[in-house]
């Protein structure tokens, strides 16, 4: 067979690879199938966590009292208490001893509270938020993750005797996010009530379980009656009686709220030295009592050694905007000594104050209708008053550079007296006015509170109006005798007729079945005033109050009508946030100055105070 | 349950979850008393499910993500152990078949995986289709809590921690 010819391929190759090729078959054995598979698993790390641990809140324990002394003279009572006083009383009416005053309530705090609540909106809930000041995710979560107050005070875990206003919601929920507050609602709005619900839930939330709550020594049984009213469950103990006691009171373990006056404050708290008691809270009720800070009551308070500061009061400012400063050391929220401008005051009002006016939250709560009586003096008194004006003015003129405030304040009384009645023949418009006022009241069987700024005018006054059996609420009125008479007044339909005095019944008590306050006088301080007048214009009023002033034409009455007005009008202006001025709210020693038309030294020449003479017009 | 006479207090757990962006699935488990009081709260950092995962998961991947991941680890860290676990996802109701207490879902649409419910509170509770028995436990512990009891309610506070949470970087 022959082959082709082929010199060169086109690949390259020549003839000379030509050759047959060799092949040779070799047998292999089969190896057994073999598949390699990837194994895919999926993994997923534990995803990292945060948790936070919420304190335990126990039942609040019933601490086991030291044993009641005999009674000792001079008022001095025992261990007070929501629970514990009414035994006492019991005790003390058996053995035929003056009882304490009772602590059955006298009226539940707001006992009409849900007669006047408009119905809620359905989902309306108010959260507690995290305060400004809380910084760690810990803290913050702590509030935010607590339910709402709706939830939790609707009387499964804490019983509440009435629902709270909405506002009244957010003032616990203010309060019980605040290391530091001023809870400072226009009175009559339910501060108290407020203040014992927070201190309920921070008790239930593990965070307080010792608190201290000073207050004036008459409102003492007002907050007994308030936290039996509004926490029952809640043990209170009342630090009372002689000294050794009361030191057994203070340091008494398991005791959850001590209660205390503040004269026994700084009576007790400088008897203990470096020993002084701890507290998780302290909160003082009308605090306006250390708005001075040099003064030995707010020394005293600032050294409570404490964890959160709470304040009290329906009148931050009573005097001077400055006055802020001394609660805001109290609540340690500025430097011992610090001076806050009025820029700096403002900043932190809005941190720290919770302010409220009824104005602004309780638009269905009943008016309050003002009247100012202008009344011409009785024939007598105006001569008395003229004769007296004229004398006293000779007289302070005629003591050229030595007069001094106290003198012109000394006749200003004496004219103020002379306006409520004549001393000699005991002539009185004002009588004559409220006797008619009285008659009329009376027979619809409305009842009446009249201040007035003298116990004599109160005990004249009772002689005068005795067919109204009126009952008397003063200074000279022991403190165990004063509870049964608002009782009385309140209980009783011929009780028509309170009078008390500013400085006794302008604080603290609830009176809102009273429709009408007469201002027999006029007190130096706007807000005094309307702290009496809200001792009837309160949460619980069902009617309009109707205030009358009384006051006496072309006398010092109407002059210092005027400055108060105008007081009352920078005292909004204060609060508010238009631009405050560093004025006094109270009368100051110019404006009793110039009360009058007198001539004083100033400087080198002689300086005429501008006479402050009555004004047709004023009203 | 009763321990010397005082019945034990109920403890609930209201497990929910919230979707991060970019960022994927976060988880928080509020344990409450009977009242709602919370005892303890355990928040997760968030989690996401690469593509891969997404895949393979498929369908099942948000009931393992939000249930069995998210849920069984948060209900491992706390230390106050629910005894009614709450939720208002229905993914999470998976996390039932990994642990041994009732989980179920707060007024939830129909679906097959819940298809046994009761009233409690005020809302329908639905129970894990395999695990129809949990509502006669739970009918025990149902007396303790408030037939006006809103259980919706501390969801929006987990929600509301959560967002917290991560807007304060605790969860980075």
């Amino acid at each position: 067979m022959s082959q082709p010819v082929v010199e060169v391929f086109a690949s390259g190759m020549n003839s000379a690879l030509q050759r047959a090729p060799r092949l040779r078959a070799v047998t292999v054995p089969l190896s057994p199938l073999s598949i390699n598979v990837e194994r895919w698993r999926p993994t997923w790390p534990k995803p990292k966590t945060i948790g936070l641990r919420f304190p335990e809140a126990p039942e609040p324990p019933r601490p086991t009292l030291p044993p009641k002394p005999e009674p000792a003279s001079g008022g001095d009572v025992g261990v007070g208490g929501a629970a514990v006083g009414a035994e006492d009383a019991t005790k003390a009416a058996a053995d035929g001893q003056s009882a304490e005053p009772p602590t059955v309530p006298l009226s539940p705090p707001v006992a009409t509270l849900a007669d006047l609540l408009p119905p809620r909106e359905g989902g309306t809930l108010t959260r507690i938020k995290p305060p400004a000041e809380a910084i760690s995710i810990e803290d913050r979560l702590f509030y935010l993750l607590q339910p709402p107050l709706e939830t939790w005070l609707k009387g499964q875990e804490l019983v509440m005797p009435f629902e709270p206003f909405p506002y009244q919601y957010e003032g616990i929920a203010w309060l019980f996010s605040q290391k530091a507050g001023l809870l400072a609602d226009e009175m009559g709005l339910g501060k108290t009530m407020q203040t014992i619900t927070a201190i309920r839930l921070l008790l239930r939330a593990g965070q307080v379980r010792r608190v201290l709550l000073v207050c004036p020594k008459p409102l003492i049984p007002n907050w007994q009656r308030e936290f039996q009213a509004w926490a029952d469950e809640l043990p209170v103990v009342t630090v009372e009686g002689e000294g050794a006691r009361r030191q057994m009171l203070w340091m008494m373990p398991g005791v959850t709220i001590l209660l205390a006056n503040y004269e026994l404050l700084v009576r007790d708290m400088e008897a203990f030295g470096d020993q002084i008691p701890q507290f998780d809270l302290a909160i003082l009720d009308e605090a306006q009592r250390i708005k001075n800070r040099d003064s030995r009551t707010s020394s005293t308070a600032r050294a409570i050694p404490r964890k959160r500061s709470w304040a009290l009061t329906g009148t931050p400012i009573e005097n001077r905007p400055e006055e802020l400063a001394a609660l805001y050391e109290f609540m340690e929220v500025v430097p011992p000594r610090a001076t806050p401008d009025l820029r700096q005051l403002q900043a932190l009002s809005k941190q720290f104050i919770l302010r409220r006016t009824k104005d602004l939250v309780m638009k269905d709560m009943p008016p309050r209708l003002d009247r100012d009586e202008h009344l011409e003096l009785a024939p007598a008194q105006r001569l008395a008053y003229d004769a007296a004006e004229k004398e006293g003015v000779i007289q302070l003129d005629g003591m050229g550079e030595s007069i001094t405030i106290q003198h012109v304040f000394e006749l200003v009384l004496r004219l103020k007296q002379i306006t409520n009645y004549d001393p000699l023949t005991g002539e009185s418009a004002k009588l004559e006015r409220l006797e008619a006022d009285m008659e009329e009241i009376a027979a619809s069987g409305g009842k009446a509170i009249l201040f007035s700024q003298w116990v004599s005018s109160i005990e004249w006054l009772e002689e005068k109006l005795a067919r109204f059996k009126p009952l008397m609420y003063h200074g000279k009125v022991p403190t165990p005798k004063r509870e049964p008479i608002l009782k009385r007044f309140k209980e009783d339909p011929n009780a028509n007729l309170l009078m008390m005095s500013y400085a006794t019944g302008a604080v603290g008590l609830n009176l809102q079945f009273a429709g009408y306050v007469f201002l027999f006088d006029r007190w130096w301080n706007p807000a005094i005033e309307d702290q009496a007048i809200n001792r009837a214009h309160r949460i619980g009023q069902k009617s309009q109050v109707i205030v009358t002033r009384f006051i006496s034409k072309d006398t010092i009455e109407e002059r210092i009508n005027r400055v108060l007005d105008e007081k009352r009008a920078l005292f909004a202006k204060v609060l508010g946030d238009s631009e405050a001025t560093n004025l006094s709210l109270s009368m100051n020693a110019s404006e009793i100055f110039g009360l009058f038309d007198l001539k004083a030294r100033h400087g080198k020449g002689t300086r005429k105070i501008s006479p402050k003479g009555p004004e047709s017009s004023a009203a | 349950m009763a321990t010397q006479g005082k019945p034990e207090q109920l403890r609930l757990g209201f497990l929910t979850a919230i979707e991060v962006p970019d960022k994927g699935f976060s988880g928080g488990l509020l344990v409450t008393n009977h009242y709602g009081r919370p005892l303890e709260f355990q928040c997760t950092t968030p989690v996401k499910p690469n593509s891969t995962q997404e895949i393979l998961y498929g369908s099942s991947l948000q009931p393992f993500l939000l249930g069995e991941l998210i849920g069984g680890t948060l209900i491992d860290k706390s230390s106050v152990k629910p005894q009614l676990i709450l939720t208002d996802r229905i993914e999470i109701l998976e996390l039932r078949n990994h642990i041994d207490v009732p989980v179920v879902m707060v007024d939830g649409p129909e679906d097959r995986a819940a298809e046994t419910s009761m009233k409690l509170g005020r809302q329908t509770i639905r129970f894990h289709s395999a695990h129809t028995t949990d509502s006669a436990a739970v009918t025990t512990d149902a007396q303790q809590i408030p037939a006006d009891a809103d259980l919706r309610e501390p969801f929006l506070r987990v929600r509301e921690a959560l967002q917290e949470t991560l807007k304060n970087g605790g969860l980075r």
